[in-house]
Order: structure tokens, then C-alpha cells, then sequence
């Protein structure tokens, strides 16, 4: 990725230098700014980000070296051997302060209406450095207020601070130069490149990365203030890459996902598509057991289901079928993988899942299912395709059939005499099911993923599931102890642990520390 | 014979008249004020603290500044729930309230409140001690007169006493222990200061202590002599002790032990509240006949014999309401003491002091004479 | 910590012993009140007399100029609501009781307007959080009127068109150039 700097090749000496008066050392080719960071010495910046290339325009970062006639720019110089550094000299403190002012010169300060209040750098940066009244009573200069950039962002011009890191978004990680800057002075503004919309599949990256509200997505936009948000460590369900996100939610209801860095999978970004898959937990979800079509209490539909399932074991276990879904955490997998050879008996387990899409060198797989490989890990060779599921349809070879997760495609279902499907959404199997049950989603449990790279990462609970909704693990618990079984799960961790133990290739897993909801009202600020 | 019956010195005659006087006296005068003295002292203290105070009572348009919030009071008391603690022994707990009001009342038995009525002349000038055929207004006339004013009013700390013990209710029965201590106390007291007054006067008999006393004011007990003046705040502070009030309420003390009368409620509690103004009505009676010249004013006996007693019983009620208010007034300014202090306050000087005090009216007649 | 006894003794000299003098001043003090009181009471002359009492019914004290009442939300020299969603009522409020549903306008001056306003006058505990926070002199508490009796909980949560009902145009100017500042030019 163009973004990901990496240290100028050669031998890697340590150089040692003084910032503030105290001795440091650090590895060559670091940025002042880094190594600032790294010793925990705060030095305010807009224009630059991590995973992105430095062009200094800002001139926020500036701090003073001995023996330069003039502030340095911290983000751009690299360490040097015997540097002398001051991060909060008069002078530093007061260029800071000009630059800020001058920043501010021409800036709306709509804080009320600007949907970044609360997360926003610019504030940040303006109560802990500056907080002084203006001292510019002019008018200032106007710009457009409402520019629609592309599919999912709009632009407040006159909020712009001017600092390209969105420019740079485009540029290096969704590699089209949908954005340049036009004009110069006070004039200058952010704009569409000539005949171009921002509509590459990384745009809403722009949206994280504009350290001010200039930037809005149309799906947030004006919904929530940011404060309001609680923020829960998660896994993006949308492909199989397995993007880190945040999910920001409000009295349980999902507003938006955000990336979460993670320098070996996502790095700082996700894409567009991903940051919508939030929608569908809440649109159609099934929110309680049916029977027969009509809504029944957990334990009659448990009961029923577990009748069905169980004549139509007794009768011959060869022509009852499971099917997984590669949407599904590992608990669920492995817990519902674990009622088919136990206590359905069946050898006819298949794993079915959303079709594949399109992908690109970036971050999108063409996989749209979150767990693939954590199905295979977990089901072992002996699972069936959904191919092979879709031919069993239609030879009639299945007569029953125990359908978990999303699995929208999974073939013609008439020719079945029994039918339970747990799901989260309403739809055909629901519809075509004899007892339906109603499924928590990603958001609402805790649970794990494996990616494409066979990394299993947590996913917390965000929000409470939808209606009756229940983990998938715990259902599959429930059930077994209707068919006869003794196993009783507490809570996912028991579920992971015992597949770790199980599972050969899952055994270095960590289900990582508990993690709960962080209000934003107490988070610094993002971008 | 029966028109002789109600003849003047016949037995009707006398009857009808003690009648009349137990009428316009006791039930009219006495019973009325200190009713009125209940709502007096609640709008008296609110105008003392710069308040309202009670003010609405009324019949329709006619409100009269809330006089008539003693009927209220008095209705209110009838209608509330009589309450019996269940360990309560029923008989003097019913007994106490009725010994806590009688005394009050029969002790006013021996006040004169007007000028003698003469039968037969009343249309003319009859200069006093001329009359052939007098009336007295005064219900009893007893040789023994302040005596038996003493005599029922310790009947009253019966009242009190029986109240504390009969409540089965410990902060009732401290209130009752403290009512009898403090008024068996201060009676002595109080006896000492009368003896001081019958020095002077020769006899107990109120009547003729009024008689004595001439209608200017220089010619009233109090100011008789040094050891009468010395008296008249004696009497006046263990009369205020006897009737249980600020700055003497130790047997009642609302903020610690609420009292003798704790467990009571609707009309007996009516009854003790009743009684406490009572007695206020009858020490300042007593205090009037003996130290301000009773029913006596200036002028007064040149009317024609019945203006000169209408004259002489307003004077003496004018009187006697005004030493209401003084009471009412002492009951708002002065703090409460406590139990010890009142208990030396009582022995240790307003005793000796009388004592001393009825030495010193002694000399003082011999030097007169 | 050390106990601290402090000793008030008694005053010396018989003659402030005997407290004769003390209660005839304290005498004096409640008869003066009396005498000031009383006969102006008597006279239905009240307002010359110390007496502070109000006879609450018949004579209310006026409320003072920052009493808070009922809220109300104000209004731009068009008529539209000057509320512009910003949440911080919402967030100031310490009962809870504002729930705000945002909604963008049309309106290219305004961009964000509330579409829901809903304020809990049971739940409201009068602190007047919200109009301080607001950055927008778009919420008010200055109507003096209480929040009115209701049998039903609902009737108590105001709606937008019900604070509205009782809103003016504000006076309040933003950048220092008055209403719709951002169209003179
Ligand atoms: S960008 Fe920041 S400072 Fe500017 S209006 Fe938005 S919140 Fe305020
Ligand atoms: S829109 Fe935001 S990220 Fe882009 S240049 Fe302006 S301030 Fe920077
Ligand atoms: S007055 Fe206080 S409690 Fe009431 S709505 Fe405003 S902030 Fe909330
Ligand atoms: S603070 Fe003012 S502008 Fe903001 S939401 Fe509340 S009323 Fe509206
Ligand atoms: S952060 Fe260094 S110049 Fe912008």
C-alpha cells in the first residue's frame, strides 16, 4: 500500500537525542513527530496521519530544534543524531497558537450543526492550546456549505481546514485521484477532480480521516453527535478479510462502523460497503420462535424443533441435513457442528454462504462471508458444498432439514417434509420452515471470527438482539438438551475454549480481554 | 309564701342570684375570654413576629380578623378521634382532663367582679358602703377567700399528674412528675406573697380586700408599700409558673417531651388547653383584686348605682384582659427554662425573697401604725 | 479532632443576674412589635405595619425576572424554528427529559433542524441546564407559566408545535450581524 511508509533501507542505528531536556533513543528514520508519540510528549497535527504520506502543509506540528533559526515541522523531519528538541518552548507554544488562529481565521465554527463537534481535532486542538476569544471581528470568507461530492459524502467547503488528508485517502489507498484542491490564499478550497465524483470504494475512509466536519457521510450525517455514541470492538462482517471496526451505537441502535486499526489486517481503513453491512441488523430481522408460520414461546418452538429433528433422525439419519453458514462465529459453528455428529448423527453436513462478489488488491476479498475458514477449520473435510446441498434438493435424497444462519440460496426447499431453520432474517426458509427461530446477528454477541488470513478476531456485543433473538451457540445448547443431551453452556468464552481445545489449527486463539462499550462523550478525538 | 320565696335575703332570691352571677361571670365572662384567649394568643404572637397569624376563620362576609377561629378550634376538637393509649387505665385517663379544667373554674367562686348592686336603689347614687340591701357580684363570699383559691388550684396539679401517669407513656409521666414539683413549688411561694397582701389588708376575703383598696390608683394594693410592690411581681411570676406557660411550660416542653397531655386528643385534650387559659383568666382576676384595686375606678360610684356597676364590672374585665395579654406577651418573649433552673429559681430566691418580704410588710405596718 | 468546650459563663453583678433588666427590654421589643402591628392590622392598614406574610390565595409575590416556567422554543424572522438539533439541551439536561430527532432541512441557510422536539415537564427538574447550553438562544424558560396540571402523563411531554405555540422572534444575533447573518454580504 502506498500509504505504509517503510523506514529508508540501510542499517538501522539508533540515534540519541533530547526532547525537553530528557535523553532519548530511538531508531533512525523516524519522524520527530513519531518520536514524540512514542515517549508520550503531545504535539498537535492535522495534515498528518499514519497511514499516510506527510506533506507538512499544516504547519500545526512545529516545534523548535537548536541551532534552526526557525519552528521545524515536526512531522516531516526525520530523528537525528544530538538533536536538541522543545515541544512547549514560548515559542513553540505561541507558533502553535498563531497557526491554530490562523486556521481558524476563516472556519465557520458551526459547531452545533457540524456533525464532527466532539470528535473534532480542530476543537480539540483549540481548547488545549489556544482558548482564547478571536481577535478577528471581519466577515470571513465564504464558501460553499453543502457540496455533494459523490455516493456517500458531502462536503462542507468552508469547514476544509486545507490539510489534503483526504486527497491523500484517495490517492494512496483507493489509489484514484478523486479529489485536488482548487485556488490559492483564502480562496482556496477542496473540490472534485475535473470530471470525477468521489466514488471509489474507500471514500468513506475521507470521512474518518478529516480531522474537521467537512467531510459528512450521508448515512450518518445529522443523525447522532458523536458524544452520544458508544463505541464496542468488533469485526466488519462483510467479506472475509475481517476488517477491524468500532461499532458506534445508541441505545441500541447501530450508527455507524469505523475502522479500527489493525496494522496486520486493515491497517486504518475499511470499505464503503463494509461500513454499511450495519443496516441490515436492523432491517426484516425475525424477532421471534414460529411455529407453523405463527409466533410461539422459545420453548414450544424448541420443543417442536426438536421433535422434528428427532423423528426424522430415528427414521434414517441419512436423509436428515445441516446446514451451516460461513456467516456464523466460530462458537456457533462449532456448537451446532457438534449437535449434528452427536445428536442428529448426520453425516450430511453442509456449509453454504453468500455468494462470492467482486474483490480488489486492496482490502476486499471476493469472499462475502466473514468466517469461511473458520467453518472449514471447524467442520473438517467432511462438510458438503452448498453445490452438493442444491443437488440433494433436487434428487430428494434430504427429507429434513436443520437450516442455521443466512442462507438465502441454498436451493429449492419444497421437496422437504420437515424444516427448522434458525435464522436472523425474515425470508424464503423462514416462510417454507415448519419451526423458524430467530437468530442473534455479529452486533449482538460475543463471539469470534477467522479471516482469510487465519486470524481469529473477537467481536463484542454492541446492542442487545433484536426482539427474542438469541446466540446461535445458545440455541444450539437448548436444542441439544431437548434431543437428549447433557451439555449446558454459560457463555461463548466456554464455547471458544472448547473449540480451541478441539480444533487443532485453532489452538493458539486468544479470546482476548473483555471489552465493554466506551462512551464517546470520554474518547478523545478520531481522525 | 312564694312571692316571698324570691323576696331579697330569701333563699330564691339568693339562689337565683348566684344563678345569674355563675351565668354572667363563669360561663359568659370567664369561659369566653379564655376561649378567646386561644385564638388571642396565636394572633398576638404572629403580630409580636411580624406575621398574619390565624385570620381566616369566618362566617361568610363576616370575618372579624378570624375571631372565630376558636369556634373552629372547638369544633375541630370535638370532631377528631379520642384516642386511649391501649395500656392507658381508661378511668383516670378520663378523669385527669375533667380535674385539669373544674379547679380554674370553681376557683373563681371568690372573685368580685363589680361593684355591689344595690337592690331597690339602683337608680340612684349610692355612695359604697351605704347600701341597705347589697348584692354582691361575687359568687361566694368566704372568709377564707384567697385560701380556697389556693386550696382548688393545687387541686389541678391532680390533673396534670394523673394525665402523665394514666397515658402509659413515659414522656407523659416526666411531664406530669415536672408539673407537680413545679407547682407545689411556686404555691408556696405564692402563699408567702399573699401573706405579705394580708398584713396589710387584715383579712383573706377578697371582697374586702377590694373594699380596702380605694378607686385612684395611688390607693391600690400594689402600690400600698414597698414589700406590696416587691409582692405584686412575686405573685405575678409564681402565678405565671402555676399555669404551666412559656417560659414555665418544663411540664409540657414541646421540643423535648411534649408533655403530660401527650397521649391526648379531640375534646380532653380541648379540655387541658382550655384549663391552661382558665387559669390564666383566674390568676389575672386574682392578681387584679388584690394588687389593682379590683372592679374599683375613679369616679365611677357618682353614676346612679346600676351605670356604676355596669362601669365597675367593665373596668374590672378591661382589667383583667389587659393582664391576659401581659401574660401572652411574657409567654412570647421569654425562652423556656429548664427543669433545674426553674426548680432554683423557685427555692433558692423567689422563696427567700418572699420570706423576707413578709418580715419586711410586717415592719412596715408597725411603722404605718 | 479535639473536642472544644466553650465555657459561656454566667454574667456577674446581681442586677444582670436577676435578668429583671433583660426581660423588661425583651418585653419591650415584642410590645413594640405589637403596638406596630396590631392596631395598623386592626385598621386594615397592613402595608404600613413590619408584617411580611402574604395571604398567599388572594396575594401572590411577583416572580422574579428569571423565574423559570414552562420552556418554549423561539423563532427566526421567518417564522421557522431557531432550533438547530445540536444536542446540547439534550446532553446539559441532567433529567433526561429533551429527546431530539434531527432531521436536515431544505433550507440551504439552516441544514439542520429538529424534526422531533419533545420535552418531559414531569420528568423536568426546572434547573434551566438547557437554556444555558444552548448555543442558540433557541430554547427559553422565561414564559413564567407553570407547567400546567394534566391526568395524563402524556399530556405532559410538549411536542414542538406546542413549545413553538409560545415562541418569539429572538433578538439574539450570531457573528455580531444579526438573523441570517450568512446573506448579507
Ligand atoms: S470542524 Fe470542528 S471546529 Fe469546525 S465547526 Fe466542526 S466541530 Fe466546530
Ligand atoms: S476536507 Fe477534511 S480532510 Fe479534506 S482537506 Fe479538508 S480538512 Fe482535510
Ligand atoms: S430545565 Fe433542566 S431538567 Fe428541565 S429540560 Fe432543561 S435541562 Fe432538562
Ligand atoms: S441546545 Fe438549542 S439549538 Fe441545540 S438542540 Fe437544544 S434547543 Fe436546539
Ligand atoms: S502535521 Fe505537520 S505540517 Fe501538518
Amino acid at each position: 500500500m502506498a500509504g505504509d511508509r517503510q523506514a529508508p533501507p540501510g542499517p538501522r542505528a539508533n540515534v540519541k537525542m533530547v526532547i525537553d531536556g530528557q535523553p532519548h533513543e530511538f531508531p533512525a528514520g523516524l519522524t520527530i513527530l513519531e518520536a514524540c508519540q512514542r515517549v508520550g510528549i503531545v504535539v498537535p497535527f492535522f495534515c498528518w496521519h499514519p497511514g499516510l504520506s506527510a506533506p507538512a502543509v499544516c504547519r500545526q506540528c512545529l516545534v523548535e530544534i537548536k541551532g534552526f533559526p526557525k519552528p521545524i515541522p515536526s512531522c516531516y523531519t526525520p530523528v537525528a543524531d544530538k538533536m536538541e528538541i522543545s515541544t512547549n518552548s514560548p515559542k513553540v507554544l505561541d507558533v502553535r497558537r498563531q497557526m491554530l488562529e490562523f486556521t481558524l481565521l476563516n472556519h465557520p465554527i458551526d459547531c452545533p450543526i457540524c456533525d464532527k463537534a466532539g470528535e473534532c481535532m480542530l476543537q480539540k486542538h483549540y481548547f488545549d492550546w489556544d482558548a482564547r476569544f478571536a481577535r478577528n471581528d471581519g466577515s470571513k470568507v465564504r464558501k460553499a456549505k453543502v457540496v455533494d461530492l459523490g455516493r456517500h459524502i458531502v462536503l462542507d467547503q468552508e469547514r476544509c481546514i486545507l490539510c489534503t488528508r483526504c486527497i491523500r485517502v484517495c490517492n494512496e489507498v483507493a489509489r484514484q485521484a478523486d479529489l485536488v484542491m482548487a485556488f490559492r490564499g483564502d480562496r482556496q478550497l477542496l473540490t472534485v477532480a475535473p470530471g470525477r465524483r468521489l466514488d471509489n470504494p474507500y471514500s468513506l475512509n475521507t470521512v474518518d480521516v478529516c480531522p474537521v466536519g467537512a467531510l459528512t457521510a450521508k448515512d450518518f450525517r445529522f443523525s447522532m453527535r458523536a458524544w452520544e455514541l458508544w463505541a464496542t470492538p468488533s469485526v466488519c462482517p462483510g467479506c472475509a478479510t475481517g476488517c477491524n471496526i468500532e461499532i458506534h451505537s445508541a441505545r441500541d441502535v447501530i450508527r455507524r462502523l469505523i475502522p479500527r486499526p489493525n496494522p496486520a489486517v486493515n491497517k486504518y481503513w475499511m470499505c464503503d460497503e463494509g461500513r454499511l453491512t450495519y443496516r441490515r441488523v436492523h432491517q426484516d430481522r425475525l424477532v421471534a420462535p414460529m411455529v407453523a408460520g405463527a409466533p410461539a414461546s422459545w420453548d414450544a418452538a424448541l420443543g417442536e424443533a426438536a421433535r422434528l429433528l428427532a423423528s426424522a433422525r430415528d427414521k434414517s439419519p441419512s436423509t436428515l441435513g445441516v446446514v451451516l453458514s460461513t456467516q456464523m462465529t466460530n462458537e456457533d459453528l462449532f456448537a451446532f457442528t457438534r449437535l449434528a455428529a452427536e445428536h442428529l448423527r448426520t453425516e450430511r453436513v453442509y456449509l453454504a454462504g453468500a455468494p462470492e462478489g467482486w474483490c480488489d488488491d486492496i482490502l476486499v476479498s471476493a469472499d462475502k462471508n466473514p468466517n469461511t475458514t473458520g467453518a472449514k477449520l471447524i467442520g473438517g473435510l467432511t462438510l458438503r458444498t452448498a453445490t452438493d446441498l442444491k443437488q440433494d434438493l433436487e434428487t430428494g435424497v434430504l427429507t429434513a432439514l436443520l437450516l442455521v444462519g443466512e442462507a438465502d440460496a441454498v436451493g429449492s426447499l419444497g421437496s422437504l417434509q420437515s424444516l427448522v431453520v434458525l435464522t436472523s432474517h425474515q425470508g424464503a426458509p423462514v416462510a417454507a420452515a415448519q419451526v423458524a427461530l430467530p437468530l442473534a446477528m455479529w452486533a449482538e454477541v460475543d463471539g469470534s471470527f477467522t479471516n482469510r488470513q487465519g486470524k481469529v478476531q473477537r467481536l463484542h456485543a454492541a446492542i442487545t438482539p433484536a426482539g427474542q433473538a438469541r446466540p446461535g451457540w445458545a440455541i444450539a445448547a437448548r436444542l441439544g438438551q431437548a434431543l437428549g443431551a447433557a451439555w449446558r453452556y454459560a457463555n461463548a468464552k466456554q464455547v471458544f475454549s472448547e473449540a480451541c481445545e478441539k480444533i487443532m489449527l485453532m489452538s493458539g486463539a486468544d479470546w482476548g480481554k473483555p471489552e465493554i462499550p466506551v462512551q464517546l462523550r470520554f474518547a478523545n478525538s478520531r481522525g | 309564701m312564694s312571692g316571698q320565696f324570691f323576696w331579697y335575703g330569701q333563699p330564691g332570691f339568693v339562689v337565683a342570684a348566684a344563678l345569674s352571677k355563675i351565668l354572667v361571670f363563669v360561663v359568659l365572662f370567664a369561659l369566653g375570654l379564655a376561649s378567646l384567649l386561644t385564638w388571642l394568643e396565636r394572633r398576638q404572637s404572629a403580630m409580636m413576629q411580624d406575621r398574619l397569624g390565624p385570620n381566616r376563620a369566618n362566617l361568610g362576609r363576616w370575618r372579624a380578623w378570624g375571631i372565630l377561629h376558636f369556634v373552629a378550634d372547638a369544633l375541630k376538637m370535638m370532631f377528631k378521634e379520642d384516642f386511649i393509649p391501649p395500656k392507658a387505665n381508661r378511668f383516670l385517663f378520663a378523669l385527669a382532663p375533667i380535674l385539669a379544667l373544674a379547679p380554674p373554674l370553681i376557683v373563681l367562686a371568690i372573685i368580685p367582679f363589680g361593684a355591689p348592686l344595690c337592690w331597690g336603689q339602683m337608680q340612684e347614687t349610692v355612695p359604697l358602703g351605704t347600701c341597705v340591701r347589697p348584692v354582691d357580684l361575687q359568687i361566694a363570699r368566704l372568709d377564707v377567700g384567697v385560701l380556697f383559691y389556693f386550696a382548688f388550684a393545687s387541686l389541678s396539679i391532680y390533673g396534670a399528674t394523673l394525665a402523665g401517669w394514666a397515658s402509659y407513656n413515659k414522656w407523659a409521666l416526666m411531664g406530669g412528675m415536672r408539673a407537680a414539683s413545679q407547682m407545689i413549688s411556686y404555691e408556696v411561694t405564692m402563699g408567702m406573697t399573699v401573706l405579705a397582701m394580708f398584713i396589710s389588708y387584715g383579712t383573706l376575703e377578697p371582697g374586702a380586700m377590694v373594699a380596702q383598696q380605694g378607686p385612684a390608683p395611688w390607693q391600690w394594693g400594689i402600690v400600698r408599700g414597698v414589700p406590696h410592690f416587691i409582692a405584686f411581681f412575686l405573685f405575678l411570676t409564681a402565678a405565671m409558673v402555676e399555669t404551666k406557660r412559656t417560659p414555665f411550660d418544663v411540664p409540657e416542653g414541646e421540643s423535648e417531651i411534649v408533655g403530660y397531655f401527650v397521649e391526648y386528643s379531640g375534646l380532653r385534650f380541648g379540655m387541658f388547653y382550655l384549663g391552661e387559659f382558665l387559669e390564666v383568666v383566674g390568676s389575672s382576676a386574682l392578681m387584679v383584686t388584690i394588687f389593682l384595686g379590683g372592679w374599683q375606678i375613679w369616679g365611677a360610684s357618682l353614676l346612679p348605682n346600676w351605670a356604676h356597676v355596669l362601669v365597675s364590672m367593665l373596668v374590672w374585665g378591661a382589667k383583667v384582659f389587659l393582664f391576659c395579654v401581659l401574660q401572652l406577651l411574657v409567654r412570647w418573649t421569654l425562652p423556656r427554662f429548664r427543669a433545674d433552673q426553674l426548680m432554683r429559681l423557685g427555692w433558692q430566691r423567689l422563696l427567700p425573697v418572699s420570706i423576707a418580704n413578709v418580715v419586711l410588710a410586717a415592719c412596715w405596718q408597725m411603722w404605718i401604725h | 479532632m479535639a473536642t472544644v468546650v466553650k465555657i459561656v459563663n454566667r454574667p456577674a453583678g446581681w442586677k444582670r443576674r436577676s435578668y429583671l433588666w433583660g426581660t423588661m427590654q425583651g418585653l419591650g421589643v415584642t410590645f413594640g412589635h405589637l403596638m406596630r402591628n396590631w392596631p395598623r392590622n386592626l385598621l386594615g392598614r397592613r402595608a404600613q405595619s413590619d408584617i411580611v406574610t402574604l395571604a398567599y390565595p388572594e396575594e401572590k409575590r411577583p416572580y422574579p425576572p428569571r423565574n423559570r416556567g414552562l420552556h418554549r422554543l423561539m423563532k427566526r424572522a421567518d417564522g421557522q424554528v431557531r432550533c438547530v438539533a445540536c444536542m446540547m439541551c439534550p446532553t446539559a439536561c441532567p433529567a433526561h427529559c429533551i429527546s431530539i430527532v434531527p432531521e436536515e432541512s431544505e433550507d440551504p441557510r439552516i441544514e439542520k433542524r429538529p424534526r422531533v422536539f419533545q420535552i418531559d415537564e414531569l420528568r423536568c427538574v426546572v434547573c434551566g441546564l438547557c437554556v444555558e447550553a444552548c448555543p442558540c438562544d433557541a430554547i427559553r424558560m422565561d414564559t413564567g407559566i407553570h407547567a400546567p396540571p394534566s391526568t395524563r402523563r402524556a399530556d405532559a411531554i410538549l411536542d414542538k408545535e406546542e413549545l413553538l405555540s409560545r415562541g418569539e422572534l429572538s433578538v439574539a444575533v450570531q457573528a455580531g450581524e444579526g438573523l441570517f447573518w450568512r446573506e448579507r454580504k
